[in-house]
């Protein structure tokens, strides 16, 4: 696997820079922005409807962290990241499909599970480079700024995406297990994590919804980068995904490859 | 015991025909051809025996082992071409592409890549995105061979190679053929099955019309003749000759089809004055239409 595993880092190497660029940069704007507007967004969100701020998780923003939580973490990146994963997988296995490069690697004497494996650890592995390099850019920016932004609660928000990230991987590598296309896998697996947002901040609205939060990923991802990571929630996320990826992988080995 | 066995090998899809019912043997040290037109099933055919489909119904099996089953330990002694070649991004050089499979196969270093690569004149540095089509292809030629497989399976391999390459990827196949290798060579060029070839299997519309010698295939149809005299010939002493059918006289040429032995044929020739003659060989289309409209070809 290790073969394949490097090749598909290296192969991706410029989209990660860009990605963790992007994340970082954004990151460390926030952090420079900060003490610029810490007063008058906090008076802001006081004007907002308690139900609002509880929907979104925000109730006060009275330090880097919260202002973090609610700009980056509470929407932009976990999105940013899921759609990052499943476009990855949806690349490396149908959209190299489609291209006729899987004709070619397994010709050779690799599995499907190992094709697999290799990507889901590729996956995995940009994650957490892109997570570490856009923590280690917003510190940065914290310092260069003044926010006196806390890096522990920090490394948290950020490392706490990282399973819901691996859950939408494991979405996009069920839906692989049966099209043959990396636009549906793309489009279909994009489509349930934005349901699963959905249905998670209405069932923080209402009632009759709320006893269904539990169908959503974003019902266990919590508020990290203001309370801290929750251990059972990030492995129990973690586990959802790699289990989705293991039924996918079952699933490619039983379908035809489109030529 | 046969390097490829298939029996009754089916492949049907939602929306079009696969293949049906192919019974065949590929011999050990054997060089097949696999002929057939465009969407006969060729292409099918193999991505079966590759584990990149899997048959409806029947079974196939390779050095012994079942194509589903064993699939990874049968692609570990095989090497595959398929008609258009490409791997990876476009950045990626035919070297670390070679690396790539190396590593995949257990290969120390690139085997016999790079004296391969001197014979074919591939570029190893160049990223594949800036290839041609034929440039590719020597490429992918390269990562088929570089094991030095037991069996090779070449999918219109010629495609997008120039003629001189072509004639070197002929010859390779000889040597091959010469060590003992087997190979299963799809192929819409009737020319090119006949020079390298032992067998030949016609496929069309997915079925296994037949496999039998590609000579005795050649033999069994007509051959186009033209035979241009000094002097006006009579067409009537050439349309009395065994196998001769659809005479036709023009400009001072005879124009004829003949089936089976020639001699005849050139004895007659022989008492004019030849200028020239031609015998071509069918095109494939053509020794189809034999199978189709004879009945003693088809048994």
């Amino acid at each position: 696997m290790s073969a394949l595993l490097r090749r598909g880092l290296l192969d991706r190497h410029r989209a990660l820079i860009v990605w963790a660029l992007s994340i970082g940069l954004t990151g460390a704007f926030f952090m420079l922005v900060w003490p610029s507007i810490d007063d008058s967004i906090s008076q802001a969100l006081d004007s907002y409807p308690e139900s609002v701020k509880e929907a979104f998780g925000i109730t006060t923003l009275s330090n880097a962290e919260q202002y973090l939580n609610a700009e980056l973490f509470s929407f932009i990146l976990p999105f940013a990241l899921a759609i990052f994963a499943l476009r990855t997988v949806a690349s490396a296995i149908d959209g190299a499909q489609e291209r006729g490069h899987l004709d070619v690697l397994l010709s050779a004497p690799v599995s499907r599970r190992r094709l697999v494996a290799a990507t889901f650890a590729a996956v995995a592995i940009e994650l957490a480079i892109i997570l570490l390099a856009s923590w280690a850019l917003t510190c940065l920016g914290s310092l260069v700024a003044g926010a006196d932004l806390d890096a522990g609660l920090a490394a948290a928000g950020y490392a706490n995406v990282w399973p819901l990230a691996i859950f939408a991987a494991g979405i996009a590598m069920l839906v692989t297990g049966v099209s043959q296309h990396a636009g549906a896998v793309t489009g279909v697996a994009a489509g349930a994590i934005v349901a699963m947002y959905v249905l998670d901040l209405l069932g923080r609205l209402s009632d009759s919804i709320e006893p269904f939060r539990w169908l959503s990923a974003f019902r266990y991802y919590g508020t990290a980068a203001v309370d801290g990571i929750d251990p059972l929630a990030f492995a129990g996320l973690t586990a959802a995904g790699l289990l989705l990826a293991a039924i996918g992988a079952l699933l490619f080995e039983r379908r035809d490859l489109a030529g | 015991m046969p390097t490829i066995e298939t029996e009754r090998l089916t492949k049907r899809y939602d929306n079009h025909r696969g293949i049906e019912d192919v019974t065949a043997t590929v011999e050990t040290g054997e060089v097949f051809g696999l002929l057939g037109p465009n969407g006969a099933g060729k292409t099918t055919l193999i991505r079966t025996l590759l584990d990149l489909l899997h048959p409806t119904s029947g079974s196939a099996r390779l050095f012994g082992l079942d194509s589903r089953r064993d699939s990874v330990a049968i692609r570990a002694r095989l090497g595959n071409l398929p008609g258009d070649f490409s791997y990876g991004p476009p950045s990626l050089t035919g070297r670390e592409i070679l690396t790539l499979f190396a590593q995949l196969r257990g290969v120390r270093g690139l085997g016999n890549a790079e004296q391969l690569a001197g014979r074919f004149r591939a570029d190893l540095d160049r990223p594949i995105g800036q290839l041609s089509r034929g440039n590719r292809q020597k490429i992918g030629l390269l990562q088929a061979l570089f094991h030095d497989p037991e069996l090779l399976i070449f999918d219109e391999p010629t495609s997008g190679l120039d003629p001189l390459m072509q004639e070197e990827f002929l010859a390779l196949v000889t040597e091959l053929r010469e060590r003992g290798k087997t190979v299963l060579l799809s192929s819409h060029d009737l020319d090119e099955a006949e020079r390298v070839c032992n067998r030949v299997g016609l496929i069309r519309d997915g079925r296994l019309i037949t496999v039998e010698r590609v000579a005795d295939m050649v033999g069994r149809s007509y051959r186009h003749v033209t035979l241009a005299f000094a002097e006006p010939v009579d067409a009537a002493e050439f349309a009395a000759l065994p196998g001769v059918s659809d005479v036709a006289s023009k400009d001072g040429q005879l124009i004829f089809k003949a089936t089976g032995d020639l001699d005849p044929i050139v004895k007659a020739a022989a008492r004019h004055a030849v200028r020239d003659m031609q015998l071509t060989h069918p095109t494939l289309e053509e020794v189809f239409l034999t199978y189709y409209t004879d009945p003693e070809a088809r048994r």
